[in-house]
């Protein structure tokens, strides 16, 4: 007789339910499983199961147990030092993006970038972090309006700790030739936006045909100068979606074939005037999925350059391997405020991105501190009540919350609350697609699915990820 | 190969075995450099005067050896050089592995304050092996020269070649020690049906052992390397081992696949025990893929580049020891020689593999 580590389960198909447990490891069966379970009568072949894929202990310490209880520490990580911030030298932009009404100021507006005095305390606060390494994402506004300061905090952190990585957040508008001269540094890497096609392109961001060409010319220059240093994200909105082919055949001309796939969102007033409804949610899931299945359909044959979207694969890992937990907005505990910060403008801190942009809103201030008195503790600690998706009543009976994360600003921000019942939640219905797509493609028999999978977990050859009950 | 065992002459050869340093300036416990002529070379310790011909190539100095004046012999235990330092415990065994490397003998020879003054001289951050044999058969001298050793020098790291035959639960609150912390275990398994690796390790019972030691291991936090020898007896179910491993034994560090080396047992039994898994790579390929999907960390070793499927490349080693290694003729217009792990010394040849060759 074995005893069982608890199990959860939810509905993959009339005749199929995924169980898994507290630890992440789960298999698939069927309602008579489910019931045998219920009514406490597993059959013999059922617990030796179990056991076989340590999902039960036969007696204290033994290696099923061991086993467990290892896999359940490596996914609760302490929080850690910062080492990774988001830096917003300036809030100006040359740019009037459709959906980015908050996190701007005109291009001649004054007092919206640091001062000589923040730039100071920038350094002495970052220079306080124990961490080895740092990365530093430069955003904006147009972080480029000011590549004085970029240049300066990045020799500050050269020289400060042992490795470190720039991003530049760019709208790519302007290339000139200090720019050229900053990117050339191999620890130095440029993010854009790339919305599909020019013609899309134009409609959401640069209005004239002109500025289009410009981006497009820009875009595909500092491509040649720094190959796959530069990558690029899509804007897309659920109102207006493009055909997935297209939109792959834009991202493969600039040799781009990692996406990171996700609809916009929009804060304060943008909300407002675009709703999302549940409607636009479907539409999406539609688009999400039929992308996945156009990057499987061209991945065939291929072994080294394939496709692949960012946040499938992640997930993947995270189903899959305890412990793979470097993404904020899917990790749980989710120590918010710590490895992960943002500096604002004006030196103020925040946990995220998102955090600032409610502030910017008017909606909560979720400041943490700011760069001349340091870190608020007290800010800091109030925010962490939510960090275990483990405590949440839906989540903790949900087989896939050891994958999962908690996002509480997300909730926040949409709900204007943080205790909305997780199934309402925007972050718990993306999530909830995205691990049943995953399963769908474990499960699936189509070996061009399997490929994928392999491709992009880095197996050698396919194998099968998930296990079955009968 | 480089040679680690060198003939020596000594001014009294009464004198009682020692570790020195082999050294140009006079320092704590050295073998001084007092002259050169040609390639023999002259050294002081104490009172007594050592001369030992340098092999060709080679450079002795900075070595740590084991000086035995009655047998005019001097070992090079700690060569300076190398990230390759591997002592002896003991050549006694508590299994006989069908392929042992080196076969176990019956007598033992207690070498422990030895090779503690040896690892107190070695180089700074070096990492120096333990084998045998088995050590843990002597578990109580090397946990005390471990804890010993890392008071004194927190800088070495070691690896121990076990059988995890003997860790018991009184172990782990004494293993949970810092010193321990130093330490990579290396541990051989062979498949996950015990009668298959029982039969392999030459003891029954062998493996229920090992999947009672490896929980209390992994509960006294020491880091695991497990160790697995391609074989006739064990390839078909290479995949299953894999399961076995990704299900059961998250806590391992690391899972060292390895070919066979053509030597101690193996070199008779060689067509009994080799796999030539060029010509089917399907288990390899598969087992690798169960390991990786669950973000296991797999290297492979003894396997030359050529004789994988592109898709495994990224997961061989350069293992083979420095004083081992070798490549045939053959391999000197390969383009990827400076990354294939070559061959052992002994066995220097493609021969024994289907597919393969100058890349
Ligand atoms: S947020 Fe939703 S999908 Fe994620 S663990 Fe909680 S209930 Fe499950
Ligand atoms: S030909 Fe020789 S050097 Fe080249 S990969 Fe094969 S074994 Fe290695």
């Amino acid at each position: 007789m074995s005893s069982v580590f608890p199990l959860r389960f939810r509905r993959l198909s009339e005749s199929s339910l995924v169980f898994a447990n507290e630890a992440g490891q789960f298999f698939k069966s069927n309602d008579r499983f489910l019931e045998r379970l219920d009514n406490e009568k597993l059959t013999k072949s059922d617990q030796e199961f179990l056991f076989d894929h340590a999902m039960a202990s036969r007696r204290a310490g033994d290696i099923n147990e061991m086993s467990y209880l290892h896999r359940l520490a490596s996914r609760l990580r302490p929080p850690t030092d910062l080492s990774y911030v988001i830096l917003v030298p300036t809030l100006r932009c040359d740019l009037a993006c459709s959906y980015c009404q908050v996190s701007r100021a005109a291009i001649n507006a004054k007092g919206f970038d640091w001062s000589d005095e923040t730039l100071l305390n920038v350094k002495s606060y970052l220079s306080k972090s124990v961490s080895k390494r740092i990365q530093v994402e430069f955003q904006g506004g147009e972080p480029t309006l000011r590549l004085d300061l970029m240049s300066q905090i990045m020799d500050f952190c050269r020289e400060h700790f042992e490795e470190s990585r720039f991003i530049i957040c760019t709208n790519l508008s302007v290339v000139n030739e200090a720019f050229v001269d900053i990117i050339s540094a191999e620890d130095v890497f440029v993010s854009s936006s790339l919305d599909g096609s020019p013609d899309l392109h134009r409609k959401q961001r640069t209005n004239t045909k002109s500025q289009t060409d410009e981006f497009f010319k820009n875009f595909s220059r500092v491509g040649e100068l720094i190959g796959d240093r530069l990558s690029a994200l899509p804007t897309l909105d659920s109102k207006n979606l493009p055909a997935p082919s297209d939109f792959l055949d834009t991202f493969d001309h600039y040799n781009m074939r990692s996406v990171f796939l996700r609809p916009v969102v929009y804060h304060g007033f943008a909300r407002k005037r675009h709703p999302t409804s549940k409607d636009h949610q479907s539409v999406w899931q539609k688009f999400y999925e039929a992308c996945i299945y156009e990057m499987i359909a061209r991945n065939i044959g291929e072994t080294s350059d394939f496709y692949e979207e960012y946040y499938l694969t992640l997930i993947l890992k995270r189903l899959l391997r305890p412990g793979e937990d470097n993404h904020i907005d899917l990790r749980s505990p989710n120590w918010l405020g710590y490895d992960h910060q943002l500096i604002d403008y004006d030196g103020r801190i925040y946990p995220s991105d998102e955090a600032r942009m409610m502030a910017r809103t008017g909606q909560v201030d979720l400041s943490i501190g700011d760069v001349f008195a340091g870190l608020d503790e007290e800010k800091r600690g109030a925010l962490q009540g939510r960090a275990f998706n483990a405590l949440d009543p839906w989540c903790s009976q949900c087989p896939y919350q050891a994958a999962c994360g908690s996002d509480p600003i997300d909730d926040l921000a949409r709900h204007g609350r943080a205790d909305v019942p997780k199934p309402a939640t925007a972050y718990c219905q993306k999530h909830l697609h995205i691990f049943d797509f995953a399963m769908k493609l474990i499960y699936s028999e189509d070996k061009k699915n399997q490929h994928s999978l392999a491709l992009w977990l880095g197996l050698p050859s396919p194998i099968f990820l998930g296990d079955v009950l009968q | 190969m480089i040679e680690l065992s060198l003939p020596a002459n000594f001014s009294d050869s009464s004198h009682l075995p020692f570790i020195a340093k082999l050294s140009r300036i006079d320092g704590h416990q050295t073998a001084t450099l007092v002259g050169e002529i040609g390639d023999e070379l002259m050294f002081q310790f104490q009172d007594l005067t050592i001369s030992i011909v340098q092999p060709v190539g080679e450079d002795i100095i900075g070595d740590i050896v084991f000086v035995e004046p009655a047998y005019n012999r001097v070992s090079r235990w700690i060569r300076e050089r190398s990230d390759h330092n591997t002592l002896l415990v003991t050549e006694r065994c508590d299994q006989l592995c069908i392929m042992c490397s080196q076969p176990p003998k019956k007598s033992h020879i207690d070498m422990f304050t030895f090779m503690e003054q040896a690892c107190m001289l070695a180089p700074q951050n070096m990492m120096i092996g333990f084998s045998g044999g088995e050590p843990l058969l002597y578990k109580e001298q090397l946990f005390a020269l471990l804890e010993k050793v890392h008071t004194v020098r927190p800088d070495l790291k070691f690896h121990v070649l076990t059988n995890a035959q003997h860790f018991e639960e009184d172990d782990v609150e004494r293993l949970r020690q810092t010193a321990f912390k130093s330490v990579l275990w290396g541990v051989p398994l062979y498949a996950s049906d015990p009668s298959t690796h029982d039969s392999i390790v030459g003891k029954i019972g062998a493996f229920e052992q090992l999947v009672t030691s490896l929980p209390i291991m992994a509960r006294a936090g020491l880091q695991i390397e497990l160790r697995s020898v391609l074989l006739k007896q064990n390839y078909h179910e290479f995949e299953q081992l894999s399961r076995f491993i990704s299900s059961k034994l998250p806590f391992v560090s690391v899972w060292a696949i390895m070919q066979l080396e053509r030597i101690g047992f193996a070199k008779n039994r060689w067509f009994e025990q080799f796999v030539d898994h060029s010509e089917n790579s399907e288990p390899l390929m598969a087992a690798v893929s169960v390991a990786k999907s669950v973000g296991l960390d797999i290297s492979l070793y003894n396997i030359p580049y050529c004789t994988v499927p592109q898709k495994l490349r990224g997961f061989l080693s350069q293992s083979i020891s420095d004083w081992k290694r070798s490549f045939p003729a053959d391999c000197e217009k390969c383009s990827v020689k400076s990354i294939c792990t070559g061959f052992f010394e002994w066995h220097s040849t493609l021969e024994d593999y289907k597919y393969g060759g100058v890349i």
